[in-house]
């Protein structure tokens, strides 16, 4: 295949694994093997595992382009090139819900227990190693499946623990949220760190005395000693496939059986207690319906503060995808949970504070994209009872959730706001809290002079109760 | 050697054979019984 100089991109995220990288080019997702890896990937694509895999959907849609054909000239002696579906909008281990992370864990599981039961292992068990179109989670990382060695153990087991498994075990055992940890470090909670958490008589807790302590106790031991010598012994010990299968069934018996079902938050009940009446609700549905039915089945409309998910899903009857941003991940997890049953595929809901965005993470903070970068390309963005948080809650001066907002915009997107007056109850409650005349700005003329003056008004709505505005503005069109 | 390109860890390896039943657990046995023999077999020439 011919790449035009200049149009190729490597993917950030894609350089641990120095026999593959990942490239970007126009909208094609393109995977570089060199010579092992090509032959590794000729092996797989003739098993029987592995085209049903990606016939369930579980395993990213991928082809061989072209074999004769011009290579990404990066300087890697790349032997063959790969075409992956695109995945409609990537998020990270730390926007997801507990749920969403055991379900992705779980898909982990089945895909490496397939693949060892066909004679492959995949070579790395990183949570990164998972996307996700709409609710359904998808394992991407292909150049990770290689060719088992007999009498060797999983060589991810240790990021598996430290990406999904540790991250799940807070959550579930001690109701910790585990996104802020996933998010502190990119290799995830280690063995050592665990330890400290899951003292006393919490290390009696199921999978704890295992995973963690003696896990940590075992890297502690065998610090000094080199994997290759380690793994000599094992097989000349006996280990075998079938112990490495009972690992993994192991494992995944234990995530399946982890749960966590938090009581009620402030949020969760926001939509009944958030002061909206009836005729309120059918204006502000149908507002929102003509404009994202006048954006023409947009590819991308983000849900920003998008609680129960109910524009969301009006928003994806009208849309290609939605991504459903809300801050309280008990709500997110629900919210996760409905959509998986009812069957709804186009929305992905993240779990992220917009006062506190996911920044870029990894190598030179490029390699895990920060929320900006990956959403600055939605054709219409939903901000509903949003803004009042931002500029009161969180002091931001309106103007700059005003530009923050539109930035999310692509050229010519749609931005569908509503500002509450601070005569709105729920903007009361807020002022509350706050000194008097703390927000002289905040007021609904001058939110519109700030909107206008960026944005092409294309339509506004007053709600029946009166404190409440909605608008439809184009930006940048 | 294409499989490690990510340090699996040593111990991590190990505890793989011991959360592994009871199978596992005697290949543990093993590998740490092999490794003790190890120890007082190569102690003498050490010593001489």
């Amino acid at each position: 295949m011919v790449i035009p100089d200049g149009d190729l991109r490597a993917e950030p995220g894609s350089f641990r694994d120095p026999a593959n990288r990942v490239f970007h080019a126009g909208s094609d997702v393109l995977r570089a093997l060199d010579a092992g890896a090509a032959a590794d990937w000729h092996a797989l694509a003739g098993t029987d595992f592995f085209p049903a895999l990606m016939a369930e959907g579980k395993v990213c849609g991928t082809e061989l382009v072209d074999p004769a054909g011009p290579l990404p000239s990066d300087g890697g002696e790349w032997a063959a090139v790969l075409r992956h579906e695109r995945i409609p909008f990537v998020s990270h281990p730390y926007e997801w819900s507990f749920a969403m992370l055991r379900d992705a864990a779980l898909l982990h599981l089945e895909i490496l227990r397939t693949a060892l039961a066909g004679g492959f292992t995949t070579k790395d068990g990183s949570a990164y190693n998972l996307q996700w179109r709409g609710v359904d989670p998808v394992f991407i990382d292909v150049g990770s499946f290689a060719p088992a060695r007999d009498g060797e153990p999983w060589a991810g087991y240790r990021q598996f623990c430290q990406t999904l498994l540790y991250p799940l075990l807070l959550q579930a055992h001690l109701g910790l949220d585990f996104q802020p940890f996933l998010r502190a470090r990119v290799d995830g909670v280690e063995p050592e760190q665990m330890r400290r958490i899951f003292g006393g008589a919490r290390r009696l807790l199921p999978g704890v005395p295992t995973h963690v302590h003696l896990h940590g106790a075992m890297q502690r031991r065998n610090a000094a000693a080199s994997t290759s010598d380690v793994r000599a012994q094992l097989r000349a010990a006996g280990y075998s496939r079938e112990l490495a299968l009972a690992t993994v069934r192991g494992l995944a018996k234990l995530v399946g059986r982890l749960d966590h079902r938090p009581g009620a938050s402030h949020w969760s009940d926001y939509q009944r207690t958030c002061g909206y009446t009836g005729q309120d609700r059918v204006a502000k549905e149908r507002f929102v319906a003509d404009a994202v039915t006048a954006a023409a089945e947009p590819d991308l409309v983000l849900d920003l503060g998008a609680n129960d998910g109910r524009y969301a899903r009006l928003a994806a009857r009208h849309a290609r995808y939605v991504v459903a941003v809300e801050q309280d991940p008990a709500v997110v997890d629900e919210l996760y949970r409905g959509l998986r049953a009812d069957r709804e595929r186009r929305i992905l809901p993240l779990v992220m504070d917009l006062a506190d965005p996911s920044p870029g993470g990894g190598w030179r903070g490029v390699e895990r994209a920060g929320f900006a970068a990956r959403a600055a390309r939605a054709d219409v963005v939903l901000a509903l009872a949003l803004v009042h948080h931002l500029a009161i809650g969180r002091n931001v001066p309106l103007p700059e959730v005003v530009d923050c907002l539109t930035s999310w915009c692509a050229p010519g997107g749609r931005l569908v706001v509503e500002f509450v007056h601070p005569e709105d109850p729920m903007a009361r409650r807020l002022l509350a809290n706050k000194p008097d005349g703390l927000f002289p700005d905040y007021r609904p003329e001058e939110f519109e002079r700030l909107l206008t003056g960026r944005c092409r008004l294309v339509q506004r709505l007053e709600l029946p109760s009166g404190t409440r505005t909605l608008y439809q503005v184009m930006v940048g069109g | 050697m294409h499989l490690a390109y990510l340090d699996a860890g040593s111990g991590s390896l190990i505890v793989q054979a011991v959360v592994g039943g009871v199978a596992g657990a005697a290949v543990a046995a093993k590998l740490y019984w092999r490794r003790l023999v190890a120890r007082f077999r190569r102690q003498p020439t050490d010593q001489g």
